[in-house]
């Protein structure tokens, strides 16, 4: 039962053709990557799973459900949950306020005008519990912008989980991070996928973590699909060798 | 935690005994009526601008509203200044609220014209329906009512105003602060810091958006029906423009980011307007030019922003 | 009919005035990122400054150096405030600082000329209709419009063939790689504000020949100065353009047929333009939406 597939999915932007006749298909439980070089259409294709734009054409199933025409805030809501390349947080807010904006709105109260104790105690101990999940506790309190780049990324991945994602998707979640960062992301993404089942889709150019982690891998070039499948199968083709990976080792 | 209530505490003391201190000061009980008034006005369009990020130059358009609303009452319908207030208040919130999907799904300087547009319109109307809104010249002839209370009836003099106006505004700003520390509130707070994350969290932006400039226009209508009554008179200048842009002025030199911010550049804004225009009756516009200018230059995150950063520092 | 032709060419001749401030009001935003609710109020100062100045030069002179000289005071507000706007990334504070600009020249010009109007002379000769039919088309007014018309055309051909224009046009396109490319973007913006208020100024000494001079008179046409950009496009100098002739034509026939309107139709106008095609005619897609 898959999770995620796509058919036939296609985006034009005027007459640049930035996805071409995408195929995918994803299944719960997976750790599934996207690849390709620079410009081959994988922050286009999340944007079209996400619901930041619509597809000129070809069908988006998730969870069983058609949401070529869902709204993007819609598709949280279903459990399609993602991160973007460029960190997108709450800058002025502390970590634990800008969590808690996703437990509350997982919880169906961010319209409510007034405060109540009850609530509030449950909401915190929730924030409390994805922050300990990601390993933020000690930076609870701390304004998200005076944060090191890594961290805030990680913040925005726990912000994902509130919102308990039935398929994450994380958009380069190593971009910009250094070494001790990258090794604490990748520690974070496998925890989630292994102890957690979490659903994860992500885009990465590191291609060692990459076939480090990956179960499924699909290889974009030019907004069409090169390759799809197991690490060791794209691998192994020679087209994705000819086109990105350069001669086997 | 204990600080914010110490200040909050401080603040009502200092309003509450206001009919104490001020005449000491050589200050008059209507000048704190009316600086009271504006900065409930600007904390609605604080609503709107610092807490929720969406820039409105169109406020005056339900400041207005209630002044009309609740002269037209006194003037037709009735005799109680409360029932006046009610009338100015719900006319300024409903029309907010319906306008509230037209502006809705606009942004930056999209949502400024179109509030602007909202409150020209009403500008134009109430200049030319002369036999109702009493065209150019505005709408007299009513005035505040004395406060039937039961057991006593207390006529509206201006030290009785003030705490009549105090007792709203009371009202007006415990709901903001309220808001504010409500869910509702923090989902506001989430779309002024970063909208595309707060959709992306699964919220819809738009409705919040609506609700927001919806509460915004009950408590601007609020404000201005106060307004109405301090003066008994409303006229089409509260409607125009250039009121919108007082609001937002307050609300930046006070602090945009502050729940008090709007109370502190009222202060400032009609204090200076107020001592200035009694010595160049003609120019002290230019004054409150001087003012925006300064104000935006050297006090972008206003007054209580600068005290804050030196607090957080020290 | 001659009513209705009466009403339609006045409008024209408002949307020709519109169209002018939009101009130069669209490159100022475009370029400069700043809202300058000022416009209106630099119209006025070239209003004046013509009305001074006629008496010595004459109405020709006036023409000459009157938007020269407001564009002159516009490249000094520039340097001395608008520049530090730039590094805000929110407009709000660039509306305010314009907005206080705005209420200091409306006084300082009441306190120099006076809150009363002031006529403004024109040649002799423009002043009679050309028409015996259609009085109303006066030399002036013919002249005003043509005059408008070449100065749009002439901002166009400036934009289109010389350096300094490409160098606008692409700063209004991507001003970070303008800039990276090495052009002295600090230059560019100022002048580029100049020219933006010399147009304002140019259509101010127009229009002291037309409509009243009163210190009062920048209100009123900033706000429609701002419908016409809003409709016409926000990021298209063309567009601003047709917004300007687009709202003042209406406005000329509504109040042919229902002149108590005829204020308010341009905000009606707008707000159909924000529901219906919020980019508005000519405008590209994203801009501040």
């Amino acid at each position: 039962m898959s999770l995620l597939s796509l058919t036939a999915v296609s985006r034009t932007f005027g007459r640049v053709v930035a996805l071409q006749d995408v195929d995918l298909e994803m299944e719960e439980g997976r750790l599934y990557a996207v690849i390709g070089p620079n410009g081959a259409g994988k922050t286009t294709l999340f944007n079209l799973i996400s619901g930041f734009y619509p597809a000129s054409s070809g069908q988006i199933r998730f969870d069983g459900q058609q949401i070529n025409r869902v709204p993007a805030a819609n598709r949280v809501t279903l459990g399609l949950v993602r991160t973007f390349q460029i960190t997108e947080i709450f800058p002025e807010l502390s970590v634990f306020e800008n969590v808690r904006i996703g437990v509350e709105a997982e919880a169906r109260c961010s319209a409510r005008p007034w405060w109540s104790p009850a609530l509030s105690r449950q909401i915190n101990e929730r924030v409390d519990e994805l922050l300990s999940i990601t390993g933020l506790t000690a930076q609870s309190g701390r304004t998200v912008s005076e944060l090191a780049h890594g961290d805030q990324r990680v913040v925005e991945v726990t912000m994902a989980l509130s919102r308990r994602p039935k398929l994450l998707m994380l958009d380069e979640p190593t971009a910009g991070m250094g070494q001790s960062e990258t090794e604490h992301m990748v520690k974070l993404i496998r925890d989630l996928h292994v102890r957690q089942k979490q659903s994860i889709l992500f885009i990465e150019h590191d291609m060692d973590l990459v076939f480090g982690i990956a179960d499924r891998i699909t290889v974009l070039n030019y907004g069409k699909v090169l390759a799809t499948g197991t690490p060791k199968e794209v691998a192994a083709d020679h087209q994705v060798q000819a086109a990105y990976l350069g001669e086997a080792e | 935690m204990n600080r914010r209530l110490i200040v909050n505490g401080a603040v009502w003391l200092v309003l509450l005994t206001a009919a104490i201190w001020l005449p000491l000061l050589g200050g008059y009980m209507a000048l704190a009526s009316r600086v009271l008034i504006y900065a409930l006005g600007a904390m609605a369009l604080n609503l709107l601008l610092g807490f929720t990020g969406c820039m409105s130059f169109g406020q005056a358009a339900y400041f207005g509203l209630g002044g009309y609303g609740a002269g037209l009452f006194l003037t037709h319908l009735g005799s109680s200044s409360v029932l006046a207030i009610v009338a100015g208040t719900l006319l300024g919130g409903v029309v907010a609220t319906a306008f509230g999907p037209l502006i809705m799904r606009r942004r930056g300087i999209y949502f400024a014209m179109i509030t602007v547009a909202i409150s020209q319109i009403f500008y134009f109307i109430a200049e030319r329906w002369n036999d109702f809104t009493g065209g150019e010249d505005g709408l007299s002839g009513f005035s505040r009512q004395p406060l039937h209370l039961g057991f006593a009836t207390v006529p509206l003099d201006s030290v009785a105003f003030y705490y009549f106006v105090l007792f709203f505004f009371a009202v007006g700003a415990g709901v903001i602060a309220m808001l504010l520390h409500s869910p509702l509130g923090h989902t506001f707070i989430a779309i002024r810091e970063n909208r595309r994350r707060a959709q992306f969290l699964g919220i819809h932006v738009e409705r919040y958006v609506w609700a927001s400039f919806a509460i915004a226009g009950f408590i601007a209508g609020l404000a201005g029906a106060l307004n109405a009554l301090q003066n008994n008179f409303i006229s089409p200048a509260n409607l125009y423009w250039v009121e919108s842009g007082n609001f937002v002025i307050m609300a930046v030199l006070g602090g945009m980011r502050n729940f008090w911010g709007p109370l502190v550049g009222a202060i400032i804004f009609i204090g200076i307007q107020d001592y200035v225009s009694s010595y160049f009756p003609n120019n002290w516009q230019s004054f409150i030019g001087v003012l925006f200018v300064i104000a935006v230059i050297f006090f972008p995150t206003g007054i209580l922003g600068i005290l804050r950063q030196r607090v957080k520092v020290a | 009919m001659q009513l209705l032709l009466f009403d339609g060419f006045n409008g024209l001749i408002q949307g020709a005035f519109y169209a002018l401030m939009a101009l130069g009001l669209s490159l100022i935003i475009n370029l400069n990122s700043v809202i300058n609710f000022a416009h209106g109020g630099f119209m006025v100062i070239g209003a004046y400054l013509a009305f001074s100045l006629a008496p010595y030069i004459g109405f020709w002179g006036a023409l000459f150096v009157g938007p020269i000289l407001a564009g002159a005071i516009g490249l000094i507000v520039e340097r001395a405030l608008v520049q530090y706007m730039y590094s805000r990334p929110d407009p709000v504070y660039s509306l305010l600082l314009t907005f206080g600009l705005a209420l200091i020249i409306e006084d300082s010009v009441r306190s120099i000329w006076g809150a009363q109007g002031v006529p403004f002379q024109i040649p002799a000769g423009l002043g009679s209709p050309v028409s015996a039919t259609y009085f109303f088309l006066t030399g002036y007014r013919l002249f005003v419009m043509g005059a408008i018309v070449v100065a749009t055309l002439a901002l166009f051909a400036f934009l289109r063939l010389s350096r300094f224009g490409i160098r606008i046009r692409a700063g209004i396109l991507d001003l970070e790689t303008v800039s990276a490319l090495g052009v002295n973007v600090y230059l560019l913006r100022t002048v580029n504000f100049g020219i933006g208020i010399l147009l304002a100024g140019f259509a101010g000494v127009l229009a002291a020949g037309v409509f009243q001079l009163v210190p009062t008179m920048g209100n009123d046409v900033i706000m429609a100065t701002f419908v016409a950009i809003v409709v016409g496009g926000l990021g298209n100098l063309f567009g601003s353009v047709l917004g300007g002739l687009l709202i003042g034509l209406a406005a000329g026939l509504t109040s042919a047929f229902y002149p108590v309107a005829s204020d308010v139709v341009i905000y009606v106008i707008m707000a159909a333009v924000l529901i219906v095609r919020p980019r508005g005619l000519l405008g590209q897609e994203g801009m501040f939406e």
